[in-house]
């Protein structure tokens, strides 16, 4: 959004406006999540055998999964209605607050892996393990977009009504996938 | 043992719980990754070894090794006799400790996220946990132990798990985060409540801090707590150490703490993760011959949603009831209540939390709707969007029950009459769940016209709840207002009701205010004055509209008047000062309009913009020279703003608004004197194929139209023929294309190619989250990073177009 700390300044009237689409983006995200343990059968030096036959081609995530005896898999959505509300004020010359919608919804959304992490490390530590800080998610790096589908079905993300297109976009937009590693 | 043997024990000493359990397995050969339930089966010597270990070092207390021994992380181990193992590891711990300690059935989290954020069902959950309960039972545990909750949801269906199963002995502890609030960001006070209303035996905290950090969170439950408080930390707070969480903290240090918990109430310690039998042997001799702080209240009349606690008490201020969200005589809000939508309802739930409702009532009866599934629907939604606590307003008992089992707090319900049903049904099911409730002082035959009646009314029910342990702080009494226009008595007899309920009965008291006024005219005087009578009466409550601006006024003077309102703190806050923007208007006054436009533009200000260039027009200035000589100006220095930072992207969008809006107001003027200097040229804007995000590409549509160029915006998703297709019709001067994915992003190239075959001669402009000037370069189109350098990028491409 281009804010700077110290350098933007808001007058009163915005923030107020501001603040009031921040609590109305809150009200219409309705948050949802899964996550899956799987047992890692195999690290190689480009891909990663999971139990149940999964198959995920990267070296990246490869390198980050090294030494990890399982991986978490986590999926998470802001719902519909927010997205609905989105594409309602870009349609109705409301696009100021519609573009703090989709900020609000995309940070929302990223901050639910973060609690999803959260969750399994509070269970984790009684098991003296721990979860990798870094996550990789598909599209990034040498971990395709593609994986998605892997990604999407694994976390029967349909059944919380998220759908994959096509080009594996997650539909509605403001839904997110990572991996990441349980080391211990 | 029975509860009344338990309650005995913790009046006269400080019981004391084991310590870890995962880390000693793994201590004596458990090898990382394997199932902890199976593994202790398969090694019974291990694990009654550590049992042993901790009753000798002085526990009373050993919780059985079945964290995670429910149906699903069992299942990932492919193993299905859930009972049968808890019976099992129940079993061995009950041989391990004879009859030196008590046995705890232990449960943990299920794993899974609950509903409304995952998809486990809330009475699913209950299931999974009644099998726990029943190896449990069949293992002849002494108490039972519900461990290291983040979910206070989570907490309750264990709890109700129990419940409807036993009345055994249960503590329930949460687990915190560093900011005192669990993940789901409940406060220890709020799940205080909750589960203790809900039939916990003993609540607190274990798992992740170290005591340091946990003796705060005893301190913050203690004045609310009626039952024993309990605190099981870890070792300290882990340090990363290599790949290994390491707890640090050593026996004496981790015992020393046990002595403040003491001070501040705990009733039941012991030791989490990281600590071990030397950990527990010191904490006992530390505590030996303490005395335990008692509970310091028997009740507490306070309601609960999953983050926040309403206190009711008679020195506080008046707390509010918002009204709104009940269909009667909304036809909107009916018709989406039948359509399934709830859009409406959360509408109405954040407009009354901020116009300061303390709670809100939740009334969804409508004709012809499944209320009892229509209830439990909205229950969920607000229990998640809205943070204050909810009343259950319904005539229909199931509706009740049902919102009450799955409402993630303490509720209140609205309400119980004397009338001999409701009484049957509802107070079982208030006991049940430990709701607080309306007491409507009316019955069968009718309602009574006189406050001695409804004296007799009020104290007939409050003796009906008594015998399911209900307390006068458990309920709060309608005075029942009727309409001062059908009866001038009513209001008197009204506040006798109040006076008396207040001042005598010492419950506390609620009005349905508004009622007063009902068939009168100028409703808000009559309301006003009503809620001053009674506030002086010592009403606590008032069923009211927060958005009505005088009702909250008198209710904010009301409360200072009555002392209620310390140090003036809320009438200052309300009525101290104008707010900073309301003072901006009041300077601006005199200006020119050409220089009120110039700053309705600069500061995004959509709602003024029309009325001011109206003004303008009035004094004959041209249309055109506003545009050029102070519009253009204006949201140039704004772009400039935005590339120093000093405007981020929402004022960027709001000042590309309030010059569209303006623009649009002058468009007729501007035709009028035939101005083609607007017009820049024309831009196809499309987001490719495979995208389905198109916020981005909507604000360089705005900000390029402001500019005086003609945009055809064909929206996200669009394939490559459709904007071939498009761009052979109207010929744009540029085509600007937008992606997200790096994925999508080769559609790009594929366009740009197949339209410089064709010869249409246009110019190429690209943008997007993953686009970069290298890439763009590499297709032989311009790029830009935001809207701002997209209108820069047009005028230059416009400009060389036309040979410039």
């Amino acid at each position: 959004m281009g804010y700077r700390n110290g350098v933007t300044r808001i007058e009163e009237e915005r923030k107020r406006e501001i603040e009031d689409a921040i609590e109305y983006a809150r009200s219409l995200i309705h948050l949802t999540g899964a996550a899956v343990r799987i047992p890692i059968e195999e690290i190689g030096q480009f891909n990663i055998v999971l139990s149940k036959g999964i198959v995920f081609n990267s070296r990246g995530l490869a390198r980050m999964l090294k030494g990890c005896a399982e991986a978490l898999l986590m999926g998470a959505t802001a719902g519909k209605e927010i997205m609905e509300a989105i594409d309602n004020d870009s349609k109705t010359n409301r696009l100021t607050r519609g573009v703090i919608l989709d900020a609000v919804a995309s940070e929302m959304v990223d901050d639910s892996l973060d609690w999803i992490a959260d969750y399994f490390n509070g269970q984790l530590r009684r098991e003296n393990r721990r979860l990798t800080k870094r996550r990789f998610s598909a599209g990034y790096g040498d971990f395709l977009l593609e994986n998605q589908k892997i990604m999407y079905d694994v976390l029967e993300l349909g059944t919380l009504g998220v759908e994959l297109t096509e080009s594996f976009m997650l539909v509605p937009q403001k839904s997110v996938t990572a991996v990441a590693g349980i080391m211990g | 043992m029975n509860k009344n043997k338990f309650k005995n024990l913790f009046k006269r000493k400080i019981v004391v719980l084991d310590g870890a359990m995962g880390t000693e397995l793994q201590k004596r050969g458990m090898p990382v990754g394997v199932c902890p339930e199976i593994w202790c089966l398969e090694n019974p010597h291990v694990i009654e070894e550590i049992h042993g270990e901790y009753v000798q070092s002085g526990a009373d207390v050993v919780y059985t090794c079945t964290f995670g021994a429910n149906r699903l992380k069992l299942g990932q181990y492919n193993v299905s006799n859930v009972v049968e193992m808890n019976r099992e590891l129940a079993l061995l711990a009950r041989r391990a400790v004879g009859k030196k300690g008590l046995v705890a059935g232990d449960m943990g989290p299920t794993g899974q996220f609950i509903e409304p954020f995952g998809d486990l069902g809330f009475e699913e959950a209950i299931g999974i946990f009644k099998e726990q309960v029943q190896g449990f039972i069949e293992g002849g545990v002494d108490l039972f132990a519900v461990e290291t909750m983040m979910d206070i949801q989570e907490a309750r269906a264990a709890l109700i798990a129990v419940r409807e199963m036993t009345d055994m002995f249960t503590i329930v502890t949460m687990t915190y985060e560093k900011d005192g609030r669990t993940l789901n960001g409940t406060d220890p006070v709020t799940a205080l409540i909750t589960l203790q209303s809900l039939g916990a035996d003993a609540v607190g905290c274990n798992c992740s801090t170290g005591p340091e950090e946990m003796v705060p969170l005893i301190a913050a439950m203690k004045p609310y707590a009626t039952v024993p408080l309990v605190a099981k930390p870890n070792a300290g707070i882990p340090e990363l150490i290599g790949n290994s969480t390491v707890f640090t903290m050593g026996a004496k240090e981790f015992a020393a703490y046990s002595m403040e918990f003491i001070s501040r109430g705990v009733n039941v310690v012991g030791g989490c993760c990281g600590t071990t039998p030397d950990h527990i042997r010191e904490l006992k001799e530390t505590v030996a011959g303490k005395k335990p702080m008692a509970p310091v209240r028997k009740s507490v009349s306070a309601v609960c949603s999953s983050r926040k606690t309403v206190v009711f008490e008679k020195d506080r201020p008046l707390r509010i009831i918002g009204e709104r969200i009940n269909p009667t005589g909304k036809k909107t809000l009916q018709e989406e209540l039948l359509q399934g939508r709830l859009s409406r309802v959360r509408q109405l739930a954040r407009e009354q939390e901020k116009a300061g409702a303390d709670l809100l009532d939740v009334n969804v009866s409508v004709s012809g709707i499944d209320e009892e599934k229509k209830m439990k629907e909205v229950i969920n939604t607000l229990a998640t969007s809205s943070t204050v606590p909810l009343v259950i307003d319904s005539a229909n008992s199931n509706a009740i029950e049902a919102a009450l089992r799955v409402y993630p707090g303490r509720a209140l319900i609205n309400s119980i009459t004397g009338e001999k049903k409701k009484i049957e049904n509802l107070i079982p099911v208030a006991a049940k769940y430990g709701a607080m409730f309306i007491l409507l002082p009316l019955t069968d035959r009718g309602v009574p016209e006189t406050a001695d009646e409804r004296k007799e009314i009020i104290r007939s029910v409050y003796d009906k709840a008594r015998l399911y342990g209900f307390t006068k702080d458990d309920i709060i009494v309608d005075g029942l207002v009727m309409t001062v226009a059908s009866n001038p008595e009513a209001p008197m007899e009204t506040m006798k009701t109040v006076e008396w309920s207040s001042r005598y009965f010492k419950c506390n008291t609620l009005l349905g205010l508004t009622n007063i006024s009902f068939g009168m005219p100028q409703r808000k005087w009559l309301n006003g004055a009503y809620l001053a009578m009674a506030v002086e009466r010592g009403l606590t409550v008032a069923i009211a509209n927060p958005g009505e601006e005088e009702f909250m006024n008198v209710k904010a003077a009301s409360d200072l008047l009555s002392n209620r309102d310390k140090d003036a703190f809320i009438y200052l806050k309300r009525f101290a000062g104008v707010p900073q923007g309301e003072r901006r208007d009041a300077s601006r006054k005199g200006e020119v309009p050409i220089d009120e436009i110039y700053h309705a533009i600069i500061e995004g200000n959509r709602e003024d913009i029309e009325s001011v260039l109206e003004r303008a027009v009035k004094e004959e200035e041209s249309a055109e020279k506003l545009v050029n000589d102070c519009m253009i100006p204006a949201i140039t220095k704004v772009g400039k703003l935005f590339d120093s930072k000093e405007y981020f992207l929402p004022q960027l969008i709001a000042s590309a608004e309030a010059m569209k809006r303006g623009l649009a107001y002058l468009d007729p003027y501007l035709r009028k004197a035939q101005s083609e200097q607007r017009q820049k040229g024309c831009i196809l804007i499309a987001t490719v194929k495979g995208d389905v995000h198109d916020i981005g590409k909507n604000i360089v549509a705005l900000m390029l139209n402001n500019q005086g160029f003609d945009v055809v915006d064909l929206g996200k998703d669009v394939s490559a023929e459709v904007i071939i297709e498009e761009a052979r019709r109207t010929h744009p001067d540029i085509i600007a294309l937008s992606a997200l994915m790096t994925t999508t992003m080769v559609n790009m190239k594929k366009i740009i190619d197949t339209v410089r075959q064709e010869g249409l001669g246009c110019s190429f402009m690209v943008g997007g989250a993953v686009v970069t000037a290298s890439y763009a370069e590499e297709i032989k189109a311009a790029y830009a990073r935001d809207g701002v350098e997209a209108v820069r990028v047009a005028e230059l491409l416009a400009r060389k177009a036309r040979g410039e």
